[in-house]
């Protein structure tokens, strides 16, 4: 076996990769540049908190803190160190990194320890804790600037490092995957019992999951503290863990690839949200016509997608194409919508309660009809579709009305931009009620998988 | 020379005294069941030995080594694995992935050279596939090895969680209820299984079972537990005429 040879030239080929993504990159704006970096760090944390919550299956909600260690300490090592070490802005920059991830992996070991007790809820909150005592003992420290931050000299930003991090954190965790060494890391997850029947040493899986895990995060703390140049305790609030949690679940709990793809998508969801403008340049504005027209198309795109998916006698790739084929649907009757919304100039809220009440009744009215007669196949599915739209398009008036006082879209129109994290939440909750067990589920990306994707499969009736 | 011997084992819960010193001694190579009434401690008695609880008094040996309080994966390391009466797999776990956790103990490679994807590494996954293969074979589950575990019939996931524990390759396999639910068929083919395991894999067994037709066709000799306390002992013919287990069983003649 060529091993060797291949492992080197592979590490190579991913190190000059990156270092030539970085010098593409650094043509972009600071802007693009800042995106790039954070989706390259919410890569590494979502990975890494996948390996301790899908993996093992050990439900922690502190992993802002094990970033946040990592990032004070690589910033304190940056203040006090770096002048007297005499070193390449990039080797400190590897230094700081370990640093960072032998702080967090420690305090990984701290959170580790109660994880031999506990399970489901109650570690959640245990973590949740011990992520605010972290985080609050930090502002209340002088030395690491309190609650008015840190300065980080000097800064040091790497797209390829931040990257590199990334790429060496998929690959540890797919190759536990890939070994039988991953296997009890598994089977805790599904029966911590039965594991230590079969002679899993359950606290030592539990425990080198919460080291390698946070050790990841720190190692991306400390990118942070010398990319940002100022940290503050602010920057690892709460919320900071519940986004990485998300991008865990949303991807699917246990799924690597699911967890990459969703934090690249969610850390760049709200800026594409807030940059969006229209054609002759200005902020994106819709008024408030459109907006209903959109939360319309969404709703019943959804709504077709259930039905293409529900309905178990298509194969994969007419799916598929049925699926973009009502996406594009989607932005057909947003934009036919809206023209009929807007034609007014205003929107009145009066039309919309109506009509309201008319589709309600008349849903009920089909409803009623439906429930009393024998109905064929077709008739049954069609009265679906319809109820769906129906359905769709009261819940829509209802959100209307709400989002009209929020943003007094009556008056006029609203930027997409102060819209953001409604869309971004929306979103959210769409993609969960879709798929529920998460984006990739429990599936990784392979070849195999997509050459099966585009073959089909056997017909139901065959 | 005796592989398992309780030595006035008890455990209470509270009030309730739920294993009540109990002493039996098991040779190597024998096939000895555990019966008595719903309650009676026969599941308890498994957790004694296997490490789940901690006795409250009195010792089990296990080839002679005091195992009294070990824990339990370190007991499955000394050579005793067991099944569950209610049936746990690893259930997101396909087939062949469940048996390769039985054979983990065994496995040397570090977890270091697991991340870094090593050549050993690669080569122990392998051969633990390879073998865990080789077990879903005696226990004809091969054809489903890449099924998820939670997928099977009740019957198949019975036999897979037995295939599990010989993965560990214990001296001592203690199965318990191993039939329930099967049907009559199953229940035949699963008896011929066990006394393969015992004849052409040398292993001792300990088993609780209900049915009365599997374990008087089965065991070689049979320890009747009622109320946590031991009533009888001996081989199937004696216990089936003992008016204690009889008793037991059935209740007092008014």
């Amino acid at each position: 076996m060529k091993f060797w040879p291949i492992r080197i030239l592979s590490i190579i080929g991913a190190v000059l990769g990156c270092f030539l993504f970085e010098g593409i990159a650094h043509h972009q704006s600071d802007y693009t540049q800042r995106l790039i970096i954070l989706a390259g760090l919410y890569v590494t944390l979502a990975v890494s908190l996948n390996l301790i919550n899908g993996i093992t299956g050990q439900f922690s909600i502190g992993h802002a803190a094990f970033y946040q260690v990592g990032a004070y300490l690589g910033g304190y090592l940056s203040v006090n160190y770096f002048k007297s070490m005499h070193l390449p802005p990039l080797v400190w920059l590897l230094v700081i990194m370990v640093a960072g991830a032998a702080a967090a992996a420690f305090a990984g070991l701290i959170v580790g320890l109660p994880s031999l007790r506990l399970r489901g809820d109650y570690l959640a909150i245990v973590t949740l804790g011990f992520g605010e005592i972290i985080r609050i003992k930090i502002q209340n420290t002088p030395a690491l600037g309190g609650s008015y931050g840190l300065n980080v000299e000097p800064k040091i930003q790497s797209i390829a490092i931040v990257w590199l991090l990334a790429i060496l954190c998929i690959a540890v965790c797919r190759n536990l995957l890939k070994t039988a060494n991953g296997l009890p890391f598994l089977a805790v997850r599904e029966d911590e019992v039965a594991s230590s029947a079969m002679g899993v040493n359950v606290t030592r899986i539990k425990v080198s999951a919460f080291l390698l895990g946070s050790a990841f995060a720190g190692a991306a703390g400390a990118l942070l503290a010398s990319y940002e140049g100022f940290i503050t305790p602010a920057t690892f609030a709460m919320d900071v863990s519940f986004i990485i949690l998300t991008m865990v679940v949303l991807g699917g709990t246990g799924s690597i690839t699911g967890s990459v793809v969703s934090a690249i998508f969610l850390s760049y969801l709200p800026e594409y949200l807030r940059g969006l403008k229209d054609s002759s340049g200005e902020p994106l504005t819709l008024t408030g016509g459109s907006v209903v027209a959109s939360l319309i198309a969404v709703i019943t795109v959804v709504a077709v997608i259930r039905w293409i998916y529900t309905d178990g006698s298509r194969n994969k790739s007419t799916r598929i194409g049925m699926t973009l084929g009502a996406i594009v649907g989607g932005f057909v009757v947003q934009a036919v919508i809206a023209a009929i919304l807007n034609h007014n100039g205003k929107l009145h809220n009066s039309i919309l309660v109506a009509a309201v009440v008319a589709v309600v009744t008349v849903a009920f009215l089909i409803r009623s009809i439906y429930a009393s007669r024998a109905t064929s196949k077709t008739w049954q599915t069609g009265l679906k579709g319809l109820g769906a739209l129906l359905g769709g398009l009261a819940v829509a008036a209802v959100l209307n009305t709400v989002l009209t006082h929020l943003f007094n879209l009556n008056d006029g129109k609203v930027e997409v931009g102060q819209l953001r994290m409604v869309i971004f939440a929306i979103t959210l909750i769409v993609l969960m009620l879709l798929r529920p067990q998460g984006v990739f589920a429990h599936h990784e990306f392979s070849w195999t998988w997509v050459s099966k994707l585009f073959k089909g499969r056997k017909g139901a009736t065959a | 020379m005796s592989i398992l011997k309780l030595d006035k084992a008890m455990i209470r819960f509270g009030g309730l005294v739920a294993v009540n010193e109990v002493s039996f001694e098991l040779n190597k190579g024998d096939l000895f069941g555990l019966i008595g009434p719903n309650g009676a401690g026969k599941t308890t008695c498994f957790n004694l030995i296997t490490g789940v609880y901690k006795p409250t008094s009195g010792q089990i040996l296990f080839n002679g080594t005091d195992i009294t309080g070990t824990p339990s994966n370190k007991i499955a390391k000394l050579g005793i694995c067991r099944t569950f009466q209610n049936i746990r797999l690893f259930k997101a776990l396909s087939v062949l992935e469940n048996v390769v956790v039985g054979g983990f103990l065994r496995h040397k490679t570090g977890l270091f050279s697991a991340l870094a994807y090593l050549p050993n590494s690669i080569h122990e996954t392998d051969k633990l596939k390879a073998d865990a293969m080789e077990l879903l074979r005696v226990v004809n589950l091969d054809h489903v090895a890449h099924v998820r575990s939670a997928d099977l019939s009740y019957g198949m996931q019975r036999r897979l969680e037995i295939a599990r524990a010989m993965a560990t390759q214990p001296e001592l396999l203690l199965l318990d209820e191993p039939a329930a639910g099967m049907n009559p068929q199953e229940k035949e083919e699963l008896l011929l299984m066990v006394k393969k395991i015992r004849d052409e894999h040398g292993m001792t067994v300990l088993l609780i079972e209900h049915d009365m037709r599997f374990v008087m066709g089965l065991c070689e000799r049979i320890v009747v537990l009622d109320h946590g306390e031991e009533i009888a002992q001996g081989p199937p013919s004696a216990i089936r005429n003992d008016p204690k287990v009889i008793a037991a069983y059935l209740g007092e003649a008014v």
